[in-house]
């Protein structure tokens, strides 16, 4: 066996262990256990779209979580405001398509339900049952937040063209604190610190492998979002192989030697902009869906530390390693919360795990700047770089 | 707002003209090989002020740019823009209270000197070390928790001096074994790219700090008692002799412009600390040394300056001058673990505006930053809305600085360091 494939396989026999995990699995705790992968996940297309941005483009963006907001409110709104009727209610805004009416709910936000009712709310009451509304697609909705993503991530990437290092973490810290401040102001639209609600992942439930699966079931989401990180971390080594990783790297380690080289530094610049918040929207929307309710507080500047600290301590330059990382770590979090007590002392780790957290990403970062898995990989792949030009060098040296 | 459409009519009239002004008023001067440093702000300007009216004189007879003429441009389009408020709603509190603008503007001032003078901690590591610290809130957050512990919960009795002190002593430690622990990799080469290894490793340690506050006080908001009362002005008569009384209240000015206590007291000590600083900065070696390091970094050294010890007093120093602001404010607001991030973001913002590295610059900043929050949360027809809209303010000058104004109101061109240039 050769050395240098131990990191394939080993990346093989994992993505295997994960698909088979929730059949094999069946202890008592399996829900929270699924529950723990599935944020996992997320927090992996996080990390490791992040580290595409930051490690490769070098383009350090603190308004990761931010686009995650943007896929997620806008799928939540759609499905809250967005619904199909065969008959007309002629009380809220409404466009016919085809026999059936787009019906656009007026925003009332919270009040108090006795008093004010949304339109459709209304209309149901007049109708008693006789009409069935349907609601919007959940997919399309996660469709839409991740275009959506990826519209806002084309603005941001446009404006942020001509800064560089801390005027650029500066203007997207700045940019997901406005879009926070807009999400609790706006509370007629988006429910403000409530947070708005959503349908399921699949509301009818799911027939998967000849077994059906209850709404509530965590294997369908299991595998939903599994499958997007799959997705995105294939799509981000295939970018990273080709001629645009290499772009984008060099975009990283010097933009006006890049330039001069003749790439087209404004256009990468943007489209790893775009890419990466493409996937931290789509990330973002389904898991709403999958927690089913988004409030301001997923935006705070803690939920940005974390997937900040997943990568790094994954390893920033290396979106397996975040993405691995970010699993790992979240499992350390949960792992992490039981409190315990030395002798009078209540130690509560529900805060003090984010202070090992804290610890461990300054540590890594001043010792093992590549992150912690990252001289692993490399390791084994080093190890056989050397082997041969060893084996070159002696066969020169013995003619 | 009575005429919402009047109102974004007329912004959106601005902003056209702005922008146009910002591209044509540039290609106008580069056209004819004139010097365009400042075109973008003038163009914008004169364009958001007069529209085509300006605009079109500027093209043609492209005088030199000077100082005053986008001093005037600017307050045009401020004019302008506040005549357009003004006509759109015309029973805003803005618009018809007199003393209710006084007072905004006035405690704006105040608040402005107190960012102004957090956001110097922030200049100073910036212009020295070339890194934005992250960790600025959270040591604005420090100082006020450890002035509270000091002031309220430890000694009830003690001036409120000693817990100051206390707040200063600590986080300039804090600060100095936190750069020579993890920010000395940077000087020497051992990190591959050091203005964001400074992003990050002060990221995480504003984290640690703040998780590990919360973990050790709780989550729980605190209040600390205000530091002095104002004394009270009034003629002895006889049943009352004595000249001076203390009060709790406000400050009031001419019966209309009403000064919080706290905020008061908070700001002529952020003067007096400044002016203080100023000196030392000025007339003794090691603040010299310190302005040397920030101008030239190898011709110091060459001068005989370590600056390596310059970096770390920079930082230590700087993350004081946070806990001062964080320490002085504690009797104002109510005190949390997460207080920080709003702040931090501020400061940034005034940085950016003043200028990289400029002192004068960053008070300027804090004084008009705190008077665009003041107009904001004053003058935004729903209250509930303007509070929370507070960061997007201090944003939107942002923005503007670096789309118009890259170097900043009193900016040097270039500083020494690792800079995130632009």
């Amino acid at each position: 066996m050769n050395k240098k494939n131990i990191p394939q396989m080993a990346g093989a026999a994992l993505i295997a262990a994960f698909a088979i995990f929730p059949f094999v699995y069946s202890a008592n705790d399996y829900p929270y256990i699924m529950h723990i992968l599935i944020t996992g996940f997320f927090y992996a297309i996080l990390a490791s779209s992040w580290s595409m941005l930051a490690g490769y483009a070098g383009q350090f963006s603190f308004g990761h979580m931010g686009f995650m907001g943007i896929g997620a409110y806008t799928t939540a709104l759609f499905s809250h405001y967005l619904y199909l009727t065969p008959v007309p209610t002629n009380l809220c805004t409404e466009f016919p398509i085809g026999d059936m009416y787009l019906i656009i709910l007026d925003p009332i936000g919270i009040t108090s339900s006795t008093l004010t009712q949304d339109c459709l709310r209304q209309a149901l009451d007049i109708w008693d049952g006789s009409v069935q509304v349907t609601p919007m697609p959940v997919w399309l909705g996660i469709a839409l937040g991740t275009m959506m993503g990826g519209i806002f991530g084309l603005l941001i990437g446009l404006l942020v063209l001509p800064l560089r290092a801390a005027y650029l973490a500066l203007f997207t810290l700045g940019f997901s604190e406005i879009l926070r401040a807009t999400v609790s102001a706006e509370i007629a639209v988006t429910r403000g610190q409530a947070g708005i609600e959503l349908p399921y992942l699949f509301d009818n439930g799911i027939t998967l492998f000849g077994h059906q699966f209850d709404k509530t079931d965590k294997l369908p989401p299991y595998f939903a979002m599994f499958f997007l990180l799959l997705a995105c971390l294939g799509i981000l080594t295939w970018l990273a192989k080709s001629k645009f990783g290499l772009f984008v790297r060099a975009l990283r380690e010097d933009e006006d030697a890049a330039a001069a080289l003749g790439v087209n530094t404004v256009r990468y610049k943007v489209l790893v902009f775009v890419i990466t918040s493409m996937m931290a929207a789509a990330a973002g929307a389904m898991m709403a869906h999958y927690i089913r309710i988004i409030s301001p507080n997923n935006l705070i500047i803690l939920q940005m530390s974390l997937v900040v600290a997943m990568a790094v301590i994954g390893g920033v330059e290396h979106f397996v390693a975040a993405a691995l990382g970010a699993i790992l770590l979240e499992y350390m979090l949960e792992y992490l919360r039981n409190s315990f007590e030395i002798g009078p002392i209540v130690v509560d780790m529900t805060t003090w795990r984010l202070v090992v957290f804290g610890i461990l990403l300054m540590l890594t970062l001043r010792f093992s700047p590549k992150g912690l898995l990252v001289p692993m990989i490399d390791y084994f792949k080093r190890g056989h770089v050397r082997k041969e030009t060893m084996a070159k060098r002696n066969a020169e040296n013995t003619p | 707002m009575e005429f919402p459409v009047f109102f974004w009519a007329a912004l959106g009239w601005m902003m056209f003209w702005g922008v146009l002004g910002s591209i044509a008023t540039r290609y106008v001067y580069l056209h004819k090989d004139l010097d365009t440093s400042s075109t973008r702000l003038l163009g914008s300007m004169m364009g958001a002020a007069t529209g085509p009216i300006g605009l079109v004189p500027l093209w043609i007879k492209t005088p030199e740019i000077t100082t005053r003429l986008i001093i005037f441009a600017t307050l045009g389009t401020l004019g302008v823009f506040m005549t357009a408020f003004a006509l759109a709603d015309p029973g805003n509190l803005c618009v018809t209270n007199g003393s209710f603008v006084a007072s905004q503007i006035s405690n704006g001032v105040i608040i402005g000197i107190i960012y102004g003078f957090m956001a110097l901690g922030l200049t100073l590591i910036f212009s020295i070390l070339g890194v934005v610290s992250f960790a600025h809130g959270e040591f604005y957050m420090i100082g006020g928790m450890v002035t509270y512990f000091m002031t309220t919960v430890l000694f009830p009795e003690v001036t409120p001096i000693v817990g100051i002190a206390a707040a200063c002593i600590l986080t300039f430690m804090l600060g100095a074994l936190f750069e020579r622990l993890f920010l000395t990799p940077m000087y020497d080469g051992r990190v591959d790219r050091p203005v964001e290894y400074g992003i990050l490793i002060t990221f995480g340690l504003a984290f640690t700090l703040q998780y590990f506050v919360q973990a050790t006080v709780g989550a729980n908001p605190v209040k600390a008692k205000r530091f002095f009362d104002f004394p009270r002005l009034r003629l002895p008569s006889a049943e009352d002799p004595w000249l001076i009384k203390t009060s709790r209240g406000n400050m009031e000015l001419f019966e209309t412009i009403s000064i919080s206590n706290p905020r008061f007291t908070a700001a002529v000590m952020c003067i007096l600390v400044f002016i203080a600083l100023m000196y030392f900065l000025r007339h003794t070696w090691t603040g010299k040394a310190l302005r040397a390091v920030s101008q030239d970094r190898q011709a110091a050294a060459i001068a005989g300056i370590n600056p390596d010890r310059m970096n770390m007093l920079a930082f230590a120093l700087g993350s004081m001058i946070a806990a001062l602001a964080g320490a002085m404010l504690v009797q104002a607001f109510s005190w949390l673990p997460q207080v920080g991030a709003i702040p931090a973001l501020r400061s940034f913002v005034i940085v950016v505006l003043g200028g990289l590295g400029s002192i004068p610059g960053a008070f300027l900043g804090g004084i008009i930053v705190g008077l665009v929050e003041a107009a904001g949360t004053g003058c935004i027809p729903d209250p509930q809305k303007a509070a929370s809209y507070i960061p997007a303010y201090g944003m939107i000058v942002l923005t503007l600085t670096l789309l118009l104004r890259p170097t900043g109101l009193l900016g040097r061109k270039f500083a020494s360091g690792t800079h995130g240039k632009f």
